[in-house]
């Protein structure tokens, strides 16, 4: 898709990052793009240069490999500049290395302001799983109510034993529920208060094998200072080790979901 | 408990297509003059629908959409569904109940068709149907079906839809016929 160095029409945006140095990055883009930075005052984009047309295609493999490639120069510029502000994938920009000096110049304050707001953070997401069955087992050995509908059952003929067994698999579904958020409750408040930003994602991603059978009380992403990242994790292995629970504790990633640049022009 | 940095695909699709950040590409065109050019396939790919096209879901797909088929009325290679509402059959015979189920309205057929067990409990190809008229007397909710086969009555709420997508469909399929014809000839 490059066509020789900077001579090309448009810049792929990777992220933007605290640097003053125009330098090259190596050959780690899409495509094996060279990735270099283009810096205006304190900041750069992280960029390469392209044909102005968007990354487009049908073969699965491909796109995939696209999309590490550009994870993948997020998390180098991560290692060399800190933390940048991280561009979601095929953001294209028509133009060449002034076009973008032009556009970090006229947004310089929020851009410098955001790369701020992040500097010495980074993003960790947070999922809270928990056994349901095991809970409800808990729950039918303990509860009282419960003991008392399930014993009922036994004794009643099969049809009110059905619609009392209805009424029993429901009341077990709401007090498994509010027992589970009621054990990491506490937890969760401290997550909060470690995070500079917590955000409650509601969009499920496929978790891997070993959660597949649990059910999610909740699910965040939170932008953490360096510093808090350790005692974030003891929370987190304090709500681990409660008997039926799990915690998935993914990081650190570029701040995905806490980047804003919707109306920088 | 450490944070694990798993290059987990799926992870990192979450991220790099949903979020991030943009730029408006209004705002982009219209006050600075650089026109965003992107976005497209994140756009493209952040749809569940175009992942599954391009087939990046594959995987985590599979297995729901095997599900879902399992549950799904059978249908032929290049018959599609066009129409498709819960509703009800008259059974025939001595003692008249209504029989539950989708009615199906396909590009070949008219089908009710019942999920649990799985069953099609009536059906009729559309070349057979000669007419699909509301019954007056029962007010609007309920529809005769005439056919060459026989006669059936169809209870649904959306009898007006149902019968406008089969006109639709009835016309189309007269069109093509006559197409047919007009190139033989």
């Amino acid at each position: 898709m490059t066509e020789g160095p900077r001579v090309a029409k448009a810049r792929y945006l990777y992220a933007i990052a605290s640097t003053r140095e125009k330098q090259s990055i190596g050959n780690i883009g899409i495509d094996e793009s060279a990735v270099y930075t283009i810096p205006f005052k304190s900041i750069s984009a992280v960029v390469h240069s392209c044909e102005p047309r968007p990354y487009e295609t049908r073969d699965r493999a491909l796109a995939e490999g696209w999309i590490l490639e550009h994870s993948y120069v997020i998390d180098q510029a991560m290692k060399l500049f800190g933390t940048v502000l991280p561009f979601s994938f095929d953001v294209i920009v028509r133009g060449d290395d002034s076009t973008i000096e032009g556009w970090l110049c006229r947004n310089y304050d929020r851009l410098a302001s955001e790369l701020q707001r992040v500097e010495g953070r980074a993003e960790y997401s947070v999922e809270i799983y928990y056994d349901y069955d095991q809970l409800a087992e808990e729950a039918l050995r303990e509860n009282q109510e419960l003991r008392e509908l399930a014993s009922r059952i036994e004794k009643e003929p099969k049809g009110r034993a059905y619609m009392l067994k209805r009424t029993l698999d429901q009341k077990l579904k709401e007090i498994v529920a509010s027992e589970a958020r009621r054990q990491v409750d506490r937890a969760i408040s401290q997550i909060k208060s470690l995070a500079d930003e917590a955000k409650v994602e509601t969009k499920r991603s496929q978790p891997p094998e070993k959660y597949r059978d649990k059910r999610l009380i909740g699910s965040y992403s939170c932008l953490v200072h360096t510093d808090s990242v350790n005692k974030l994790g003891d929370v987190l292995e304090e709500i681990n080790a409660l008997s039926g629970f799990a915690v998935r504790f993914t990081g650190p990633w570029a701040p995905f979901s806490f980047v804003k640049l919707g109306d920088a022009a | 408990m450490k944070p694990e940095r798993e290059s987990c695909l799926v992870e990192v699709l979450d991220r790099l297509l949903e979020k991030g950040a943009v730029l408006s590409a209004d705002l982009i065109i219209s006050v600075a003059g650089i026109p965003l050019i992107g976005l497209n396939l994140r756009a493209a790919l952040a749809s569940m629908e175009t992942m599954l096209k391009y087939g990046i879901m594959e995987d985590w797909d599979r297995s729901s959409r095997e599900s879902a088929q399992r549950e799904e009325l059978p249908l032929a290679e290049d018959e599609e569904v066009l129409f498709r509402a819960f509703g009800y059959l008259q059974s025939q015979g001595a003692l008249s109940s209504w029989l539950p189920g989708v009615w199906h309205l396909t590009s070949k057929r008219l089908i009710l068709w019942r999920r649990s067990p799985c069953e099609v409990v009536f059906e009729v190809p559309l070349r057979e149907i000669c007419l699909l008229e509301a019954d007056e007397s029962e007010g609007c909710s309920e529809l005769d079906l005439i056919y060459s086969g026989g006669s059936a009555r169809i209870r649904l709420t959306e009898t007006e839809e149902l019968r406008v997508a089969l006109d639709r469909v009835l016309r189309l399929r007269a069109e093509n016929y006559n197409d047919l014809m007009t190139t033989d000839a």
